[in-house]
């Protein structure tokens, strides 16, 4: 039998701009991959895909849309990036999201009938805190007991989420709710401003804006940023320069985690207003996608997540006027991802091919 | 059934270095041989050449004066010669015999027959059932072995066989190989052990520096004359003048110090003492993989240890991790400059900042001082002739020579009290060798000391002003350097005695 030989070799220097456009390709990709999957359905792939990427931005109100999603999606990936830049594989931002805006929304009803400046400091504060808390349990498994953080972060996902089944089924349940799965409608005050009459978009998106600042500020700037970086290329070295690699593990876990949790609570304070089943779309799972399209860089996660957050709306419009399912928008977001893996690989590695052998054993 | 096999003027050329120099050497079945040889001596290329892993440059191998091919391993099995590496090619979950079906050919039940009388004939007692993890490491070497004999080799090849094995493991691993010797099978036995030559091996084939320098019968050498052939007498080099140290004020104590690893490619390192006087050099030697690796971590406070095991000027140091003894004014330059010293990807100041601690001021309140660390690096590429000026380079476009500029000028320019080095010139050309060298001396001569782990024995000799040889984690006497010898170095680094 004569086989092809194949041989894969690592490309010593990758430019930087090809660095940066490789993601732009993936985009490309997806969306030509998208048109063969809605031509096999049976539509004109440049309509569809004109529902499903153009027709949920044409108006202002999709546009505050666009935004509502980005801004959790871009605050949790921002985190995520301190954590993957170093080297630690925190899969469980959605379980931090869920668990910073359950214990933020213990605090909102707890405040349920207080009025004042600082309810909602002190929920969106709780939020990141309950978040931060729940990524340390990972981080510390990891450093002391040296535990997978990739399953223990994951696995804590189902925790939070059958914590909050429980709590809005139970305890927190709204006592006037028909028995409905969900909690009391939070007061006023315990909701983020709205920006515009008639628009959802809400306040959330300075936090999310201020950590973008504080991220490139504390990744390029200063020394946790550049035991991060060190951290992330060789951990010999880091240990060799005497970095102290486990409070380095936590304070990653703990800045991600607290992103995460304010993900959650802008959300419960935001578009949802109170606690129920599904506060989140697997933002948590989707800005891992997120933080890798925008190569772990500050700027470059804020344009991911925009377009991460157009497949989003893509999906449900594309769901009212094609009458596909909505989940459409995880099989782009699952696109952008391969591709993006896939021309990462052949941008790194070279395939040689070697030639035809005789294959004998 | 007599096997014969020629290998005729090989040459293999890498990038900058000869690592077979018109090779030349004849084996018959019957015997065994072994191939004698320092780290980087070419054994190594040699046996990758046979085993088809390697395509030399020139030259050929004849079995049975046939002149074969070997473009591939698949070459070097269809011409039956096996190959047992030093590190194991197990798929470790799966069970000894499903290992030893993967890459027969042959029907289950008639391998499972076969595997059965090679088991019985050599005495080996292994379960074929039972997953490979659960094995020994002298186990899983007789399965590697196993799958060998299975394709009735007529040359066995053994690359460094005992580095993982026990004493027990080892006695045991002769006699099997003294079997399959009468048997019929020849017998390539890699090593730079010196003592198995003489208990195992019927001839001997000594290499240095990519050349056969000598072939003889074993019974004819002594440890001695072994040490010799192997590490070479030509030391035409400028020796450092050395001092007398006894009244120096002692800068570094280490006492009863024992470290055991749970890693078992790692070595353990058994009641090590040392001490070291203001603007002296010692000099480790050693064959690596006896635990200098080990030993250099502690020292730079990678791997920590009882506080009171390390005294550096009067102050226990065991437990303080690396930065914090450069606080303490000590460096370190590790073996491995590109994944451990350095990180290629970072620009040329960044690595320097790899060289921080508080006095350093290269970062202030926690936030990067780029001002300062830039100066300090221009400082540096001046003062040590790096061959750029530009600090914002990466430095994965440094040559290896220019880098290891860059990383001793980084440990030197705080001008520390103790400098550790770990083959500081491994790799590098002639000329930033020297620089090097100059460069460690000229820190002595300022009253500074260093250690230099190396396994590079004339830089040893060159630099040291007093050495001793570290073999399997036990460090020898402390010779002062002008009374030792290559030749008694070599002795020591194959477990022998002087004296």
């Amino acid at each position: 039998m004569e086989v092809q030989l194949i041989k894969i070799e690592k490309r010593n220097d990758v430019s930087r701009s090809i660095y940066f456009l490789t993601p732009v390709l993936a985009i490309f990709l997806t969306l030509f991959g998208g048109g063969i999957i809605f031509f096999i359905l049976g539509f004109n792939p440049i309509e569809a895909l004109k529902f499903f990427f153009i027709t949920p931005i044409s108006d202002l109100y999709g546009l505050s849309e666009l935004l509502i999603k980005a801004t959790p999606l871009c605050l949790i990936a921002i985190g995520l990036s301190f954590c993957f830049k170093s080297n630690n594989w925190n899969i469980g931002a959605e379980g931090q999201l869920i668990f910073g805006g359950v214990v933020g929304g213990g605090v909102a009803l707890l405040f349920y009938n207080h009025d004042g400046f600082y309810v909602l400091p002190i929920i969106i504060l709780s939020g990141a805190i309950g978040g931060m808390l729940f990524a340390m349990i990972p981080a510390i498994l990891k450093t002391y007991f040296n535990t997978n953080e990739i399953l223990v972060s994951l696995m804590l996902v189902y925790v939070a989420k059958l914590l909050l089944d429980y709590l809005v089924v139970g305890p927190w349940s709204n006592p006037e709710g028909f028995n409905f799965p969900e909690t009391r409608q939070f007061s006023e005050s315990a909701r983020m401003p709205i920006l515009f009459d008639g628009l959802r978009i809400h306040a959330g998106i300075f936090i999310t804006l201020i950590a973008v600042f504080l991220s490139w500020l504390i990744l390029y700037k200063t020394y946790l940023g550049f035991q991060i970086k060190v951290s992330g290329f060789s951990l010999k070295t880091a240990k060799y320069a005497g970095f102290k690699g486990k409070t380095m593990i936590i304070i990653v876990f703990m800045i991600s985690g607290a992103c995460a949790g304010l993900a959650g609570v802008g959300e419960i304070t935001g578009p949802i207003g109170q606690l129920h089943r599904n506060i989140s779309p697997e933002y948590g799972f989707t800005a891992i996608i997120v933080a890798f399209l925008g190569r772990l860089n500050p700027v470059g996660i804020i344009f991911a997540s925009l377009i991460v957050a157009l497949t989003y709306l893509g999906a449900e419009t594309a769901q009212i006027f094609l009458q596909v399912p909505k989940y459409t928008g995880q099989v782009f977001q699952g696109m952008i991802l391969f591709f993006l893996l896939g021309s990462d690989y052949l941008l790194f590695f070279k395939i040689k091919f070697l030639g035809f052998k005789k294959n004998e054993l | 059934m007599n096997t014969k096999l020629k290998v005729s003027e090989i040459s293999k050329i890498y990038p900058g270095c000869i690592a077979n120099d018109k090779v030349s050497l004849e084996f018959g079945s019957g015997k065994i041989y072994a191939l004698l040889g320092e780290n980087g001596a070419g054994k190594s290329t040699l046996v990758k050449i046979l085993s088809g892993v390697v395509k030399p440059d020139e030259g050929k191998v004849f079995l049975n004066d046939e002149s074969i091919k070997l473009n591939s391993p698949l070459d070097a099995k269809k011409n039956n010669i096996g190959m047992v590496f030093q590190h194991f090619n197990l798929f470790e979950t799966l069970s000894v015999f499903e290992n030893l079906s993967i890459d027969s050919d042959k029907k289950n039940e008639d391998l499972r027959v076969l595997v059965n009388d090679i088991l019985k004939k050599y005495n080996f007692k292994i379960d074929l059932d039972v997953p490979v993890l659960n094995l020994s490491a002298g186990q899983k070497q007789k399965v590697e072995i196993i799958r060998c004999l299975i394709r009735n080799p007529k040359v066995l090849i053994m690359d460094e066989p005992t580095s993982v094995l026990t004493e027990q493991e080892t006695d045991d691993l002769f006699v099997s190989l003294k079997q399959f010797s009468k048997d019929g099978i020849l017998i390539i036995y890699i090593t730079h052990k010196l003592k198995e030559v003489l208990s195992l091996c019927d001839e001997v084939a000594v290499m240095r520096k990519g050349k056969v320098v000598s072939v003889s019968n074993t019974i004819d050498e002594k440890i001695e004359s072994l040490a010799n052939k192997m590490v070479g007498e030509n030391l035409n080099t400028i020796k450092k003048k050395i001092n007398n140290f006894k009244n120096s004020e002692e800068i570094l104590k280490i006492s009863n110090l024992n470290f055991k690893s749970d890693d078992p490619y790692e070595t353990n390192l058994n009641n090590l003492n040392l001490s070291l006087k203001k603007g002296e050099c010692l000099g480790i030697a050693g064959i690596s993989g006896n635990g200098q690796n080990e030993l250099f971590q502690i020292l730079s406070g990678e791997i920590i240890t009882e506080d009171t095991s390390i005294m550096f000027r009067n102050k226990e140091i065991g437990k303080l991790n690396p930065r914090e003894r450069r606080e303490y004014l000590m460096a370190f330059s590790p073996e491995d400059r590109i994944s451990q010293a350095a990180v290629p990807e970072l620009k040329i100041y960044e690595n320097v900042a790899l060289n921080n601690f508080k006095s350093s001021n290269f970062f202030e309140k926690g936030l990067v001082n780029e001002k300062k660390i830039k100066e300090h690096s221009k400082k540096i590429l001046s003062n040590f002739s790096v061959n750029t000026d530009n600090v914002e380079l990466k430095s994965q476009f440094l040559s290896g020579g220019n880098l290891q500029k860059l990383i001793i000028g980084r440990e030197l320019i705080t001008s520390p009290e103790l400098l550790v080095c770990f083959n500081p010139t491994w790799g590098l050309d002639v000329g930033a060798i020297n620089y090097i060298h100059e460069t460690l001396i000229q820190i002595n001569e300022q009253g500074k000391s260093s250690i230099l782990i190396s396994t590079d024995n004339d830089e040893l000799l060159k630099l040291s002003d007093r050495i001793c040889v570290i073999y399997k984690g036990k460090l020898s006497k402390i010779m002062s350097a002008d009374t030792v010898t290559a030749e008694k170095l070599g002795i020591l680094m194959g477990g022998g005695s002087i004296d």
